[in-house]
């Protein structure tokens, strides 16, 4: 596989994508702009104090309408401009995480798979009891034991993603060592770190990729799910688990407070996802659950 | 075939050595004083020394660890600190309640998502592909705890189709007390024959099922579409496509045996994801599982009763893994070389 | 999941294993009493369903019990007095009359005739001695009310004397809710045990029925047929405590009829539950919000700065925000108890709180000042007070770090040996564990070396003589004491600032049309004396 995919650029790739798989190309598409809403959110918010520390008590909870589309919160609170704040959030989050866990990941990948013997031996051994626990919930009971915060929330799905990239990358550092041409240049006292640059890494960067935009869903999620049980960001951060959390006793009475936070987060997810599904149709047929 | 069997245990027991030591270190960084969580927060002195000496907190770290490890074997996993009651029994009288949610929740999940699995490859690329792809990832994308609070806003309170939570109808113990066997409600009403439980059992049981089948039943969807494409190019099925058979039934009756393996494979892998994701279902529909246990936990900062969840889960999924991987050993030789 | 508020937070537990009810095969789940077939004398065998959102028994035992138990042990259990908050004094119960000696130091009881615990036994003196002893011997967290007690003399069966080692307002700790109880210490040989099995020794009007931990059904009560108090009229014969987390269920719950009581509604569905036919009741509680400031060190040692974040404070906001779960406090003392002053609202005050903080070199123009301030994680009420004091805070130049904490990490952190470890402000909920305005003083902010509930670290020799003086000011001289806890607010709110105290918690209770009787005792945090209550059509 990864012979025919060091070939072509992934710009190339992508756009071959976008022909041959409309979902996945709407996938990018959503996902650009939330990234833009995400970046733009000072100028786009109505309200960009609302995004922060902000508050209105004598305008709590209006129902949606010209002032508010989104209507507003407990304290007042523009729901629209949160949700747009909340984004930032949300995608700080995913970023830090995929980037912790696949530098982490892809390190001690390139290690256990270049190396081989014990080293393989302890690293694979290892991640085998990390990938024991669903994601949720090692990274529940890691939340519970730190104190609330977004850092937490990183550190604690950062270190249950990490064994993944390792998994992943070890298996092509472990074909591309074997490989003729890597055995050459190691007689040819080419340097291991040299090796590890120039040839395994390459290799393992479309796989990674690939995995990296379909955990961005499950990434969100994960973190929207800890918000949500008080685990994660906190006052007066945007965070759209956080909000559904603080809303959700209103939902009969104020519905707008907990339905549109709840919507981003599906949106985004499913921006990912399908993305993420469509490169890997494209690139990798095999697929596991998480 | 023995070598194989071995080695495999050998490792699944590597794992659970591992599960456990991981989750003693998890246990063991829990800032504020376990005592403090036991003993209350008025405690005097001398009860937060009580509390301390009965929960070992003053040993050594690692006596500490060989203790939890002695004590986990003889079946003793700790009292809960917020029911006051042994942590394996908390766990014995939640996890069926789970079990009968997830268990409904995989029935629905398979139900629902081979048969969309086999329409979308049935008319790949087209309309009802697009609608089932586009529906199946919304499933798996949508957050568990706000579609739970949605699904009951609307099916319980506005429409009143449904109840709004709990397990049964509470009258119903006066009237038709149930005789619990397996701790299984909808399994002991049903061998009882205790049908105005079992009835209501089943109507309580729909819209928090509903809301943990949707990961479950958007992945097997996507599953069975990908393995029934995969199959329907492979030697055998287009032989009979040659044979005259139509599409419908080379899917079906051909092609669909074969790409059933890796689906139910899934479904077993998907077992204990879905009761994670069940945790915050249960939350909501105060359904008396696992989840609610651990919400409860968590919020109390229960240590023994975290670890104990936590434990059982990991367990739960090991085990998944090893049959999983066993069956593949028997039915497909070549799965043991790997 | 909007978990726990307030009390329920701080009252997590008490301090007894209990033994596992067995869960074996073939077992009966639910009443083990055969269901009264045919219970056609309708109102007359009413059942009174009662929601609360926790789990209701985690200690059986009327010695240790200091949870959510309360509102089961109060119908089971009675103690010799009851507090009454319109007459802010106690009333009659198990005693039907005492006496205080002048110095307040010996105290006489006598008891009502006739009254029998659930166990056959009458309620006599040498019980009500026996259930004394054993509670303080039993040493459990709310055995501290008994300290002042030097020896319990039962002078004749219905008359009982304590002797004191200083003078304290007997007839108010033996109102406590927690502690008081009278029972019979000769049920059983392993008494503890016995309770713990789920078995009660008390004198009240109900006695338990069926209980299973963890059921949503977790505890039925029936009626005592033997009651004191007879079972004229058409009382409640039955108690089901129906544990439910979610609010919005429960309110559902009482909608559809299959429940009488709502323990606590959130403001949106009590204002709805208002207008739908059900009766409503909203009532201050002894339970108010502080925040509690660290005189001792870090930025707020400057009393300029404590008063500043006390005036920076937007009190009729939070209020506003809370929509009727909270009333402005009058001072710490809350209505009802004595001690209360009357007057002492505050009001936010910004421009006074700017010129404080210019006055000390910050606000706007000045340096940045950064607070931390810790409160409990998962409850509403402080997250909505951390977003709305951040919001003010922020516009006069100060940052606010607000962290949301469970409560034992939050209290290891404010006692923490390293001063620099502290927060700078410390939220937390407190109410007396009898009604007794005594408790906020002593435990709050009287000095200490170590602090355990002083999380102001308030040292101040003469706030502290004065706090000493209180009970048997109580005891002696209400007049006197009133004055006192009058000038000690005067002190610790005003000239110390070392708190801000942020509101009072109401009581927002749904119950069903039918339930007639009902009223709210503050003293007894949610407690409903469901044998007071007639049901009605």
């Amino acid at each position: 596989m990864t012979a025919v995919v060091l070939r072509r650029t992934p710009l190339r790739r992508l756009g071959d994508l976008a022909r041959a798989d409309v979902l996945a190309a709407a996938g990018l598409v959503i996902l650009v702009l939330i990234v833009l809403a995400a970046l733009l959110a000072p100028w786009l918010a109505p309200f960009p104090d609302d995004g922060g520390a902000a508050t209105h008590p004598a305008e709590a909870l209006l129902p949606p309408g010209a002032g508010h589309w989104f209507g507003t919160d407990q304290v007042g609170r523009d729901v629209l401009s949160r949700v747009l704040y909340g984004a930032r959030t949300s995608l700080f989050i995913a970023a830090a995480v995929l980037v912790v866990s696949a530098v982490a990941g892809v390190a001690l990948g390139v290690v256990a798979g270049y190396a081989g013997g014990w080293a393989r031996d302890v690293i694979m051994r290892v991640t085998d009891v990390f990938l024991a626990f669903p994601a949720l919930l090692l990274s529940l009971a890691l939340a519970v034991v730190l104190q609330p915060s977004v850092t937490t929330v990183i550190v604690a799905i950062a270190v249950t993603w990490w064994p993944w990239y390792a998994r992943l990358t070890s298996s092509v550092a472990a074909s591309v060592a074997n490989r003729g041409f890597v055995d050459s240049a190691r007689c040819l006292g080419v340097p291991a770190p040299v090796i590890v640059f120039r040839h395994v890494l390459p290799n393992s960067l479309t796989p990674v990729l690939v995995q990296l935009s379909l955990d961005g869903g499950g990434v969100i999620l994960t973190a929207a799910a800890l918000s949500y049980l008080g685990l994660g960001a906190h006052e007066p951060t945007a965070e759209w688990g956080l909000m559904v959390e603080q809303g959700q006793t209103l939902f009969t009475t104020d519905w707008w407070v907990v339905t549109f936070p709840g919507l981003a987060i599906l949106v985004t997810a499913f921006a990912f996802n399908v993305l993420g599904e469509g490169l890997r149709a494209a690139l990798d047929p095999h697929r596991r659950p998480r | 075939m023995i070598r194989y069997l071995a080695h495999r245990l050998g490792q699944a027991a590597l794992v659970v050595a591992g599960v456990i030591a991981l989750t003693f270190v998890v246990t063991r960084l829990v800032p504020g004083d376990p005592a403090v969580a036991y003993a209350g927060p008025k405690a005097s002195a001398a009860e937060l020394a009580a509390a301390r000496a009965r929960f070992g907190l003053d040993d050594a770290p690692p006596v500490q660890l060989l203790n939890y490890v002695r004590d986990l074997f003889s079946g003793d996993w700790g009292t809960s600190l917020h029911t006051r009651q042994p942590v394996a029994h908390d766990l014995a009288t939640a996890f069926p309640a789970s079990l009968e949610l997830v268990g409904t929740a995989l029935i629905m999940a398979v139900v629902v998502g081979i048969p969309l699995g086999g329409l979308a490859a049935r008319y790949r690329g087209r309309g009802p592909d697009l609608t089932v792809r586009v529906s199946s990832v919304l499933a798996v994308s949508v957050p568990v705890f706000w579609l739970a609070l949605a699904v009951q806003t609307v099916f319980a309170s506005n429409l009143a189709w449904f109840p709004v939570a709990g397990e049964y109808d509470n009258a119903l113990d006066t009237t038709s007390p149930l005789h619990v066997y397996t701790n299984i409600t909808v399994v002991d009403a049903a061998i009882t024959g205790n049908w105005p439980i079992l009835a209501s059992t089943l109507g309580h049981l729909v819209l928090p099922a509903l809301v943990v089948a949707a990961y479950p039943a958007g992945l097997i969807a996507q599953m069975t579409r990908a393995a029934l494409i995969e199959e329907a190019g492979q030697d055998h099925t287009r032989l009979a496509r040659a044979l005259g058979f139509g599409e419908t039934s080379v899917l079906t009756r051909f092609a669909l045996r074969p790409a059933l393996n890796p689906v139910l494979s899934l479904i077993a892998l998907v077992f204990a994801y879905a009761v994670v994701n069940g945790f915050l279902v249960e939350a909501v529909f105060n359904w008396p599982g696992l989840g609610r246990y651990a919400a409860d936990s968590i919020r109390s900062l229960d240590t023994p009763a975290i670890a104990g969840v936590t434990l059982l889960v990991a367990l739960l999924y090991v085990l998944a893994n090893l049959v999983v991987d066993l069956l593949h050993g028997v039915i497909d030789p070549r799965a043991r070389t790997r | 999941m909007r978990w726990h508020k307030g009390l329920a937070a701080l009252t997590a537990a008490g301090s007894v294993a209990l033994t596992a009810a067995a869960c074996g095969g073939g077992q009966v789940r639910g009443t083990q009493s055969t269901p009264q077939a045919g219970s056609a004398g309708g109102a007359a065998n009413a059942t009174f369903v009662y929601v609360p959102n926790l789990d209701v028994v985690t200690d059986w035992d009327p010695a240790t019990s200091y949870s959510n138990e309360i509102i089961a042990m109060e119908n089971i259990y009675e103690s010799l007095t009851r507090y009454d908050p319109q007459a802010k004094k106690a009333e009659p119960r198990l005693a039907t009359s005492w006496t205080s000696s002048g110095d307040g130091k010996t105290w006489t009881f006598t008891l009502r005739p006739g009254a029998t615990f659930h166990t056959g036994k009458p309620v006599d003196a040498a019980a009500v001695k026996a259930s004394v002893e054993r509670t303080k011997k039993e040493a459990g967290g709310p055995a501290y009310i008994w300290d002042s007690v030097q020896s319990v003399k039962a002078v004749n069966p219905t008359t009982v004397e304590f002797k004191l080692k200083y003078a304290t307002p007997l007839d108010l700790v033996a109102s406590s809710d927690y502690g008081a109880y009278v029972y019979d210490t000769t049920a059983a040989a392993d008494l503890k045990k016995w309770f713990g099995e789920g078995h009660d020794a008390g004198s009240g009007p109900y006695t338990v029925d069926t209980w299973q931990k963890g059921r949503e059904t977790e505890l039925t009560l029936k009626a005592f047929d033997g009651y004191w108090g007879g079972w004229s009229g058409s009382r409640y014969k039955r108690v089901e405590f129906r544990v439910t987390p979610e609010l919005t269920t429960a309110w559902q719950l009482l909608q559809r009829g299959e429940v009488n009581f709502v323990q606590r509604l959130n403001p949106q569905l009590f204002a709805q539950a208002g207008g739908q036919g059900a009766q409503t009741s909203q009532t201050p509680s002894f339970q108010n919000l502080l925040a509690l400031f660290n005189t001792e060190s870090g930025p707020l040692k400057d009393v300029r700065l404590r008063k500043a974040v006390q005036k920076a404070i937007d009190y009729d906001g939070l209020v506003a925000a809370l929509k009727g779960s909270g009333v402005k406090a009058s001072g710490l003392v809350p209505e009802g108890l004595l001690g209360h002053t009357p007057g002492r609202d505050p009001v936010q005050d910004l421009a006074g709180a700017e010129s404080l903080l210019k006055e000390a070199g910050y606000g706007p123009g000045g340096k940045r000042l950064t607070l931390t301030m810790t409160y409990a994680q998962g409850d509403g009420d402080q997250q909505l007070l951390a977003t709305l004091l951040g919001s003010a805070l922020d516009k006069l130049n100060v940052k606010l770090e607000a962290k949301p904490l469970q409560w034992n990490t939050q209290w290891d952190q404010g006692k923490s040996p390293d001063a620099s470890k502290r927060q700078d402000i410390f939220v937390m909920y407190w109410y007396p564990d009898y009604a007794d305005a005594y408790s906020w003083f002593v435990n709050v902010f009287r000095g200490s070396d170590k602090p355990s509930f002083n999380l102001s670290y308030l040292k101040d020799a003469e706030v502290d003589s004065e706090i000493d003086s209180l009970p048997s000011l109580t005891a002696t001289d209400t007049g006197a004491a009133e004055k006192a806890y009058a000038d000690l607010q005067n002190r610790i709110i005003d000239e110390r600032a070392a708190v801000a105290v942020l509101f009072t918690q109401n009581y927002q209770r749904a119950y069903a049309k039918g339930v007639q009787g009902y009223t709210d005792n503050p003293a007894y945090p949610n407690v409903v004396f469901v044998h007071d209550l007639t049901a009605g059509a």
